[in-house]
């Protein structure tokens, strides 16, 4: 993955500058990036923007404002790209009278594949549904439904695969082994964008993200930098103990906390650090003869890191 | 392409409550035409086959209903549950969709309102009158469902609320609006249908007379058509998926 600017080869998905608005709404604002093989994970909270972004990028939405380009075509309006793009939706519907195999088989005479039988037994073994394929699909779990969308996705062997929250309703089970199989397909050279609000999902699977918040891009790049970003941001913990001011005393010495407050029978303590105050914690406690009694994290939800990473 | 959405459509059709509610009141003709037969009424069978039972009852009540109905549980209910996305996603071209939809949404409609003027006519006919007028009614409802059928597909392309369009316009313009300001029967299917069932059917004056003139609405049959149509399949190649936030 890299930013749309600096790409000297063609990038099998192009991101300029897009904004796309409802009304007075703004749902995704201003962002440019370029995905190169490989799996990317899209991550953000609910209502970040990240499906009217993949909606985008599938051809499925016009940009108010910049462009979308999918194997150097326009996303919009050019249904010729599905031949090489396929997109995951989110939502569960799927047409419930037809059995599995007919669903991944309709989507593959539609493709006008040469040989659609084939592709749809291989499709669907691909994400092992070869011995529910007989039933009907209103009878599936969410899982269920959801593997076999991919399935019907994954048919025509598309070089760019977009999926929008793919792991919903799976079990952990069949998590991992969608994980590996599109692991397995980035290293045959595919692009892979998932989304997801999850960010152990994201961890597991995408190299790169791209941390959407707010119809903005938060953050985007390797993972792990990301990751380092979340845990090193400043954290706020309410702490409880036989000893309040003498404990609050004892942290104040310690180099990753930088605030500390009474506050009606609690101690605030804003820290630096994860890991290092994990440590401080109980060592000011020993030194102030405290016992703990508890120690909450106050602004651990997504939300708030997502929010960190934009207001940084 | 286009037979695979027409089948898969047929299915879909098939499957839904709106179909059996329709095929239902599809009998209501008939079970008007046995009252007639029974209570042996004074009008002639063929001016009460011709304008009760298929122009009154069937052109301008039970065609209208049963096109719109089939028409957005075609398409509109495909944007509605967000399956549309499967067929969207295909490298097709937008107007071989319109074009499985619209003739899944006719042949639904047309077997319908047809088989409802057959059994209702024969019933109310048989034995007593000219067999010509319920030819003529035929041709007309095939016609006029097709009509119908591809206005309302479009409508269901353009709005949300094509149901409620699609009533106020046959319910409202067409049955309300055309008989206080009669030059607006010019744009009416109905009017349409009426006057290519008289066409084809050659009744005698006194048994069936239409407002408007044949070639006029025949040709106005294929423009409204064709042109729904083609507008359907426009809409579609820049239709936009996606919830708004």
């Amino acid at each position: 993955m890299s930013t749309a600017e600096g790409t000297g080869t063609e990038a099998a998905v192009e991101v300029l500058d897009v904004s796309r608005w409802y009304g007075n709404v703004v749902a995704v604002n201003g962002i440019s990036f370029a995905l190169e093989p490989g799996v990317t994970g899209l991550l953000g909270p609910n209502g970040a923007g990240k499906t009217t972004l993949l909606n985008m990028i599938a051809g499925f939405l016009k940009p108010s404002a910049g462009e979308v380009r999918v194997l150097g075509e326009t996303a919009f309006g050019t249904p010729e790209i599905y031949e090489r793009v396929a997109l995951v939706p989110e939502r569960e519907a799927v047409y419930e009278f037809l059995t599995g195999y007919q669903f991944v088989q309709l989507s593959a005479r539609m493709h006008e594949l040469p040989d659609p039988e084939a592709a749809t037994i291989e499709a669907l073994r691909r994400v092992e549904m070869t011995s529910a394929a007989d039933r009907a699909t209103g009878g599936y779990s969410k899982g269920m439904k959801q593997r076999v969308k991919i399935a019907a996705a994954l048919v025509h062997d598309p070089e760019v695969l977009l999926l929008d929250e793919p792991f919903n309703g799976m079990d952990p089970r069949q998590r991992l082994q969608m994980m590996s199989l599109l692991g397995r397909m980035a290293e045959e050279g595919r692009t892979i964008l998932f989304s997801s609000h999850i960010l152990e999902e994201v961890e597991r699977l995408g190299e790169n993200v791209l941390v959407v918040v707010a119809g903005r891009l938060a953050a985007s790049g390797d993972f792990r930098a990301i990751r380092k970003l979340m845990t090193d941001r400043p954290h706020t913990f309410t702490i409880r103990s036989s000893d309040n001011r003498e404990l609050a005393k004892a942290l104040m010495a310690e180099e990753s906390v930088f605030g500390v407050e009474l506050n009606d029978g609690t101690v605030v303590v804003r820290a630096n650090e994860l890991g290092a105050f994990a440590s401080a914690a109980p060592r000011a406690a020993q030194t102030a003869g405290a016992s703990l009694f508890e120690v909450r994290p106050e602004d651990e939800s997504l939300e708030s890191v997502f929010e960190y990473l934009v207001t940084r | 392409m286009t037979v695979l959405v027409l089948t898969l459509t047929l299915r879909q059709l098939l499957g839904q409550k709106r179909t059996l509610v329709l095929a239902g009141l599809g009998l209501l003709p008939l079970v008007a035409a046995i009252i007639f037969r029974v209570g042996d009424g004074g009008e002639e069978a063929a001016e009460f086959t011709a304008q009760f039972l298929l122009n009154g009852l069937i052109v301008n009540a039970l065609l209208p209903l049963t096109a719109l109905l089939l028409a957005t549980a075609a398409l509109g209910s495909e944007v509605e549950d967000g399956t549309i996305v499967y067929l969207l996603s295909k490298p097709v071209e937008r107007w071989r969709i319109v074009a499985g939809k619209l003739l899944a949404a006719w042949g639904a409609t047309a077997v319908i309102v047809l088989a409802s003027a057959v059994v209702s006519g024969v019933v109310a006919l048989a034995g007593e009158g000219d067999w010509r007028i319920l030819g003529g009614f035929l041709v007309a409802l095939a016609v006029g469902s097709m009509a119908y059928s591809s206005l309302f597909v479009l409508l269901s392309l353009v709005t949300s609320r094509a149901l409620f369009v699609g009533l106020a316009y046959a319910f409202i313009w067409e049955a309300v609006i055309t008989n206080f300001a009669p030059g607006v029967q010019r744009f009416s299917i109905r009017e349409f249908t009426a006057s290519v069932a008289e066409a084809a059917g050659d009744p005698s004056p006194w048994v069936f007379d239409a407002d408007l003139g044949t070639t006029y609405s025949v040709i106005l049959i294929i423009v409204v058509t064709t042109a729904a149509a083609g507008l359907a399949a426009w809409r579609l190649s820049r239709f936009e998926l996606g919830e708004a936030p």
